[in-house]
């Protein structure tokens, strides 16, 4: 399928980057960011959104930085998954991210940043037309959404990134550059709801690199991921959990694929009665279960997607802490 | 060897490097017309000659006709298939690497709407863009086909209405993509939008605007293409049953997810002819297409069969846009290529059909199986495609390998508003082969038996009928038993493994080749013809239509004439391309190409045998009969020092003559009932197979995962094991995608949710277990070398192997395919709700404590293990049809014998109140029944 | 208000591509937006790399870049500009035949042959790297191709021959196919003699 035109910019500086995005800013010319495109280029390749410009950050130097501490963005999926200087439960992570191809194009910004999916948006373009668009890419036509009908308001379309929960159970802070200078953010505070929106970028930012704290090292963690292939498959649900063994307060417990947003689960390890203790697994697994509200736009049915997270947590938390029943 | 002459300077010292390879340049060269590298006449290959003429190959199933035409050169070895060195190099050309001169680029503007009239199109704008070379539309081509002569109902585009989503509704050419594609939003169309159906089930209601209508024989107003009844057999047995099961059915629709996406180049050379370029599985019937549509005569058609990436029936329709590209190309004047998207894949799609069927069946005392009641409504989408076919496969086919003492089918193909279904790799015996399986497996529990015991006791033997009156030959379903079991350890596995781990067994039955072909004009006319023609260089060139399309026809093809003229297989080139030079073939659908094609070349390369012979004959002064033929040397069969070359005796046969031409060809011997729909699942012969199946299952998630599969597989005799065994595997991948994870998924709009690789879920490599292939060999006596079909039939017994072996893992019988993640969890949390709430991991796993009637099973599996054996060897030659182990005398017309034994086509009024789903549509008139055709 | 479809004219401006394709320098004008599969069928020729579902869940466009095996359909050509792309048609070393090629003819790895260049790239980098893969890490490095014919076992099956061979624990196999240097191995001009002895 051919993409509609569009100008490819191949800055080799993040001063260059940001003062193209500057100048389309300015000039109110749409754009994109693209890394190892996997995601981006499937959606223009469909008509999805496509801008006038796309940026490349393939020839920026300096940051697919990979080790313990500190991963650039343009860090490759593949070398990360086979990396020995990564925390083990990020290299786990992207290397259950789709088949051993895509990530070798696939990156760590462009993992994070993965744009919502839905069955009724991640379709062809005359495919759309004939539902009428939907409220994610409504062509200018108002359009309702599909999953939740009667409705163009709210988007719920899905976010189906791996990677995410586990830099949220190790504490990542996600550094973010653009016109306006650099900022950082937890990674749990980065998405934010409704599926159009997404994150916090604002135009024209875009993500450096991710770090996480001293100590991340003596995390243990787990990934789990549903999927009905082992292969190419998006998360139906995915759990990552971490504990520095033997520190109960330590556990930090996130999800994704089930909403808008990957989620991390403070609350409800806060909620549990006395906090969270190792006879507790399947009272939290439980709480995280109800605490979701996936709908109907994926491969698997909502139902069922939920009811997994209990079993997944579950697996996940007996994995790293044992099964203390 | 003579060192003297080099073909290019540089040193003969014959180095080679440390990897072994060859350094370019520097081996010896041969001198030309020296003999090649092999100067001497192999020895015979005598592990490869069968017993019955004096080599050492076994031959437990008995002779074979062709047994003395074997050389011990090709036949029965491991090979490399023919055309594998171009796809290993990136030479194989498919449809899109066909890249004419002053190609432009084609697209078709497809449907936005299920179901509308057209009123009218405008097509100015389109015209008028920079770049567009030629614009049509359904106006421009209003003839139908469609790929049966008896329902011709598609269109290149749409005339008068679009029927689902997807529908070709014009299209157009353009310079580039870019600019063809920027002209597909230039149409101004108006539509008059009609209620669209997605329900097989609504199909069978009365409808104001039926999908497409059939006149007189039009059922009702419905939107039923086909309906079938049939019943055989003696329905009194199926009283007072022992056991019986009654399985309700819901299975997807499923795609055949070729790689190679469709794609055409159309061009009309200088002389007026068209050139058509496809990847198509039946060029043939293309080809009649072609001509009916473009309202050219075929010999001015000249179709080239590309390289073909894959096609498992989906790529043996004639295709509308087919049809596009060569009007397209007429207009503009130039080559047009037209690509499809992974997404017009599924529009086009002909997958199997989504099917609601439902098996009744019953055992009587003795374990016999009394009766199969079998109800099918299937959904065949917008058009008819191969569905009147389906409609009576998906019973029919199911009256095999099990003797039955009655069966009753009901069936109906209705059309619904979503892309059309038609014939995909199993054809409509895939679902009711599982249904029924399981079903046995279900009774084999009722009984307390043994499921593989219960159908040893109960099959078919060689040389018999079926109920329905199709001829078997062949027939090795038993060994095919003994040897899974045997090999899967069965009996220390069955019912004994603990919950999540489970193994079943699932049986098939399919033909190899369709007795009666899809045309049968002209009169008489053969099902495959190939012509062999050899020059003065002594290089084979075989002709032939057969497609092949990866399964290997080609190397089938060559290996056989290979084996007859006992030359290497590098002396034989199969010209398979171009309707211009290839005589007729049927095409490669139905499992027919190596018993119909390779029977053809056989007959082809005897008569090219003879006159060798005769030459030899001639110089050597010995009768054909004492001389043996071997590595391109033919000799007298005592002093294989008296002989002449291949070439010389060669020479010798063109004198005066020239060339040595021959033509083969291969018609199926009249057989079969004469009620109607006799010659539906009518083949020369049959195939069997029995697979065991290991899975895991996850009890709290319901992920199902296959570790193993014993796969045995009858094709007959096994002309390239490699190929077989290929054919097993990928069988056993494709059948496990559609019982696990594949299924087109149609949303609550009607609309195709999944038209991509990524949703539409192909198992990967790591869902795929480990397959033992096993290849048992009943050699047929029609087949050639004895060879039956190996590329559709071992897809059928894995399905039912799976659900079986979930049961035996998990204790719950699935009926809803695939079982997916979701459905397996449903299943096993209605089950622990059902016994009071308990864990899922504290699910009790079947288990099987043995009946008296075990032992009579046992028994009866003996007595029968030994008359098929005789029967096999054709040392027993009685009659055998149906009904004898029910105790009729096989001698006299069975309704001669017991009261009620029926043949029946038609319900009779009093059994309509009583039948199934599909049964339904037998509750309505025909148009001609009520006086008229609308 | 958007427009209810998005305009494919006018084309993007075209630059000019290069990259060194089966160690040729290849130059080609497309588009600044063109897709590597693309330009490397379109412009440079290499039709051996296949297109089957243009998302990234099939394989079989699967290039290696630099060593590397890499999806050219999700794979914008600028962003490859100047580095080192092999095809299916870069493996034969001259008229010689790598020995993956020859092991998945051999093997039953190839059926209708789609998919074949595909898995051929994984398979040689994974080669590449590791000449004694378990069927286990021949099954990772291929996970990203799709194939529908053959179930993957002769596939894995041709790349542990070929591994073998690799290693020098097998004879490399004598290819019988059009790129062989050598005239036909056994040519039309047959035996005279019988085995053995001549009268």
């Amino acid at each position: 399928m051919l993409m509609p035109p569009f100008h490819l910019h191949h800055p080799s500086t993040i001063e260059e980057a940001c003062e193209l995005a500057a100048g389309f800013i300015e000039a109110k010319e749409s754009f994109d960011w693209v890394a190892g495109g996997t995601d981006l280029l499937p959606n223009y390749k469909w008509h999805i959104n496509v801008k006038q410009h796309v940026i490349s950050l393939a020839r920026v130097q300096g940051i697919d930085t990979i080790s313990m501490h500190e991963i650039g963005a343009m860090a490759r999926l593949g070398s990360i998954a086979s990396s020995s200087d990564v925390h083990p439960l990020i290299a786990q992570a992207a290397g259950k991210v789709a088949s051993s191809l895509i990530r070798n194009n696939a990156t760590l910004g462009g993992n994070i940043c993965l744009d919502t999916r839905c069955f009724w948006f991640n379709q062809s373009e005359d495919w759309r037309r004939s539902i009428d668009w939907c409220h994610k890419e409504d062509c200018g036509t108002g359009s309702d959404c599909r999953v939740i009908p009667n409705q163009n308001t709210l988007c719920v379309a899905t976010y189906q990134g791996d990677v995410a929960p586990s830099l949220m159970v190790l504490e990542g802070l996600l550094h973010i550059i653009g016109p306006n200078g650099e900022r950082q953010i937890p990674v749990e505070e980065f998405f934010q709801l409704d599926g159009i929106t997404r994150n916090v970028l604002e135009e024209g930012e875009f993500i450096l690199k991710v770090t996480f704290p001293e100590g991340v090292e003596n995390r243990v963690g787990s990934y789990k991921k549903l999927r009905v292939r082992e292969s190419w498959d998006f998360p139906e649900a995915g759990v990552a959990a971490s504990w520095i063994e033997g520190d109960i307060s330590s556990l930090r417990i996130a999800s994704t694929a089930l909403e808008s947003i990957p989620r991390l689960h403070q609350q409800e390890i806060d909620k549990l009665d006395g906090g969270f203790s190792t006879d507790k697994i399947l009272q939290l697994s439980n709480a995280m279960m109800k605490s979701i509200k996936p709908v109907n736009n994926t491969a698997l049915p909502p139902r069922y997607r939920k009811s997994m997270v209990k079993v997944l947590a579950k697996r996940c938390l007996q994995e790293i802490i044992g099964d203390a029943e | 060897m003579a060192g003297g002459y080099r073909q290019q300077p540089g040193a003969s010292s014959g180095e080679t490097r440390k990897d072994g390879k060859r350094v370019a340049g520097k081996q010896k060269f041969p001198p030309p017309g020296s003999g090649g590298s092999r100067p001497n006449m192999g020895p015979r290959d005598l592990d490869s000659i069968p017993e019955s003429v004096g080599g050492k190959e076994p031959q437990p199933a008995g002779s074979h006709i062709h047994d003395r035409y074997r050389t011990g050169t090709e036949v029965g070895k491991p090979r490399a298939l023919v055309d594998s060195y171009a796809k290993v190099t990136g030479q194989a050309w498919y449809g899109d690497d066909v890249r004419l001169q002053n190609e432009i680029i084609g697209k078709i503007l497809r449907s936005p709407y299920h179901y509308a009239k057209i009123k009218s199109i405008d097509t100015s704008k389109v015209e008028a863009l920079p770049g567009v070379l030629a614009v049509a539309t359904g106006a421009d081509a209003p003839n139908t086909f469609g790929v049966l002569p008896v329902t011709k109902d598609e269109h290149a585009m749409a005339v008068e209405k679009v029927r689902h989503v997807g529908d070709l509704v014009a299209c157009v050419a353009a310079v580039d993509e870019a600019t063809a594609m920027e002209a597909l939003n230039l149409f101004e169309i108006e539509w008059e939008v009609l209620d669209p159906v997605f329900d097989p089930r609504k199909g069978l209601e009365d409808q104001d605007e039926p999908i497409h209508w059939r006149g007189k024989y039009h059922v009702g107003t419905t939107n039923v293409q086909k309906r079938v009844f049939q019943e055989f057999g003696d329905r009194s047995l199926v009283a007072d049953p022992t056991a019986s099961s009654h399985g309700k059915w819901r299975m997807e629709g499923v795609h055949h997810g070729f790689t190679e996406p469709h794609a055409v180049v159309a061009h009309w050379d200088p002389n007026g002819r068209l050139q058509l370029y496809t990847p198509q599985q039946v060029p043939h019937y293309a080809h009649r297409a072609l001509s009916t549509v473009l309202e050219v005569p075929m010999h001015q058609i000249n179709v080239i069969r590309t390289f073909v990436g894959g096609g498992f029936g989906g790529k043996s329709d004639p295709f509308p846009h087919e049809m596009c590209a060569a009007i397209l190309s007429r207009k503009a004047g130039r080559p047009v290529r037209i690509t499809f998207s992974r997404e017009e894949v599924y529009w086009i799609n002909r997958g199997r059909h989504p099917s609601y069927i439902e098996v009744k069946m019953t055992a009587d005392d003795e374990a016999r199986i009394s009766g199969f009641d079998i109800d099918a409504l299937i959904d065949g989408g917008g058009f008819a495609s191969f569905g009147h076919v389906t409609s009576y496969y998906n019973g029919v086919l199911a009256t095999a390998p099990y003797e039955l003492g009655s069966f009753h089918y009901t069936g109906a193909r209705v059309w619904t508003n979503k892309p059309a279904s038609g014939a995909m790799r199993g054809h409509g015996a895939v679902n009711t082969r599982c249904a029924v399986e399981v079903g046995l497996d279900e009774m084999a529990e009722q009984m307390q038996v043994d499921p593989i015991d219960l159908r040893l006791a109960n099959l078919l033997p060689p040389h018999s009928r079926t109920i329905s009156g199709f001829r078997i030959t062949s027939n090795g379903m038993r060994q095919a038993l003994e040897r899974v079991r045997e090999g899967s350890d069965w009996d220390k596995k069955f019912r004994q493994l603990p919950l999540g781990k489970g193994i079943g067994i699932g049986c098939g039955f399919f033909i190899s080749g369709s007795g009666l072909p899809i045309h049968w004009d002209p009169n008489r006319f053969p099902h495959a013809t190939v012509h062999i023609q050899i020059d003065m260089d002594g290089g084979v060139t075989v002709h032939t239509g057969a497609a092949d399309i990866g399964q290997g026809s080609t190397t089938a093809v060559a290996q056989v004439v290979s084996e007859v003229l006992a030359l290497p297989i590098e002396m034989i080139h199969v010209r398979s391309h171009e309707s211009d030079t290839s005589p007729v073939d049927l095409g490669s659908y139905s499992s027919r190409v190596t018993f119909m094609n390779a029977n053809a070349a056989i007959r082809a390369a005897l008569d090219i045998r003879e006159k060798l012979l005769n030459a030899a004959w001639e110089m050597l002064g010995y009768h054909p009969d004492v001389l043996v033929l071997n590595d391109r040397r033919i000799y007298y069969k005592h002093d294989p020092a008296v002989g002449v070359s291949y070439l010389e005796a060669l020479h010798k046969a063109q004198e005066d003559k020239g060339s040595l031409i021959s033509s083969g060809a291969y018609r199926s011997p009249p057989m079969g009932g004469v009620h109607k729909g006799a010659a539906a699942g009518l083949a020369p012969a049959y195939s069997f197979s029995a697979y065991v199946a290991e899975v895991d299952v996850d009890v709290e998630t319901g992920l199902v995962s296959c570790t193993n599969v014993w796969a045995a597989h009858d094709c007959g005799k096994a002309l390239n094991p490699l190929a077989v065994e290929g054919q097993i595997i990928g069988s056993c991948h494709m059948g496990l995608g559609q019982v696990l994870s594949e299924k087109m998924v149609y949303g609550r709009t009607g609309h195709l949710q999944n038209p991509n690789l990524l949703e539409y879920k192909i198992p990967s490599v790591h869902e795929m277990p480990h397959v033992t292939p096993i290849i048992i060999e009943s050699s047929d006596p029609e087949g050639p070398f004895g060879a039956k079909e190996a590329g559709e039939g071992p897809l059928l017994p894995i399905l039912p192997a799976v659900v079986n072996a979930v049961y035996d893992a998990i204790g719950v019988r699935i009926r809803t395919l695939p079982l997916s993640m979701d459905v397996v969890w449903k299943a096993i949390s209605s089950k622990t709700r059902s016994l009071g709430g308990i864990e899922a991991t504290e699910l009790p796993s079947p288990r099987l404590e043995h009946s008296l009637l075990q032992q009579t099973l046992v028994e009866r599996g003996t007595q029968h293990r030994e008359r098929d054996r005789r029967r096999q060897r054709s040392e027993d030659t009685s009659a055998y049809v149906n009904g004898v182990l029910f105790g009729f005398d096989p001698d006299q017309p069975l309704e001669d014998q017991v009261e009620g034994w029926k043949s029946a086509v038609e319900p009779v009024p009093e059994q309509l109140a009583e039948l199934g789903l599909a049964g339904k549509a037998w509750l309505k008139k025909e148009q001609r029944q009520m006086g008229g055709d609308k | 208000m958007g427009e209810e479809y998005v305009k494919m004219t006018p084309p993007a401006a075209h630059t000019i591509w290069s990259a060194v394709v089966n160690g040729q320098m290849k130059q080609a004008i497309a588009p600044s937006n063109a897709i590597l599969l693309d330009v490397l069928r379109d412009e440079v020729g290499m039709l051996g790399v296949k297109r089957g579902c243009d998302l990234g869940t099939c394989g079989c466009c699967a290039v290696l870049i630099d060593g590397e095996p890499r999806l050219s359909c999700l794979c914008l050509a600028g962003q490859v500009q100047g580095q080192n792309i092999t095809t299916v048609e870069g493996l034969a070393e001259g008229a010689h035949l790598a020995p993956i090629q020859t092991c998945f003819a051999t093997h039953g790895g190839s059926q209708c042959g789609f998919c074949t260049p595909g898995f051929l790239m994984s398979a040689e980098a994974l080669l590449t790297v590791n000449k004694n893969p378990s069927r286990n890490e021949i099954s990772c490095a291929i996970e990203g191709n799709l194939c529908r014919c053959t179930g993957y076992q002769q596939i894995i099956d041709s790349i542990e021959a070929a591994a073998a061979i690799k290693r020098g624990e097998a004879p490399a196999l004598a290819p019988a196919s059009n790129p062989h240097p050598n005239p036909h191995p056994m040519g039309p001009e047959e035996p005279s003699m019988p085995p053995g002895h001549a009268r």
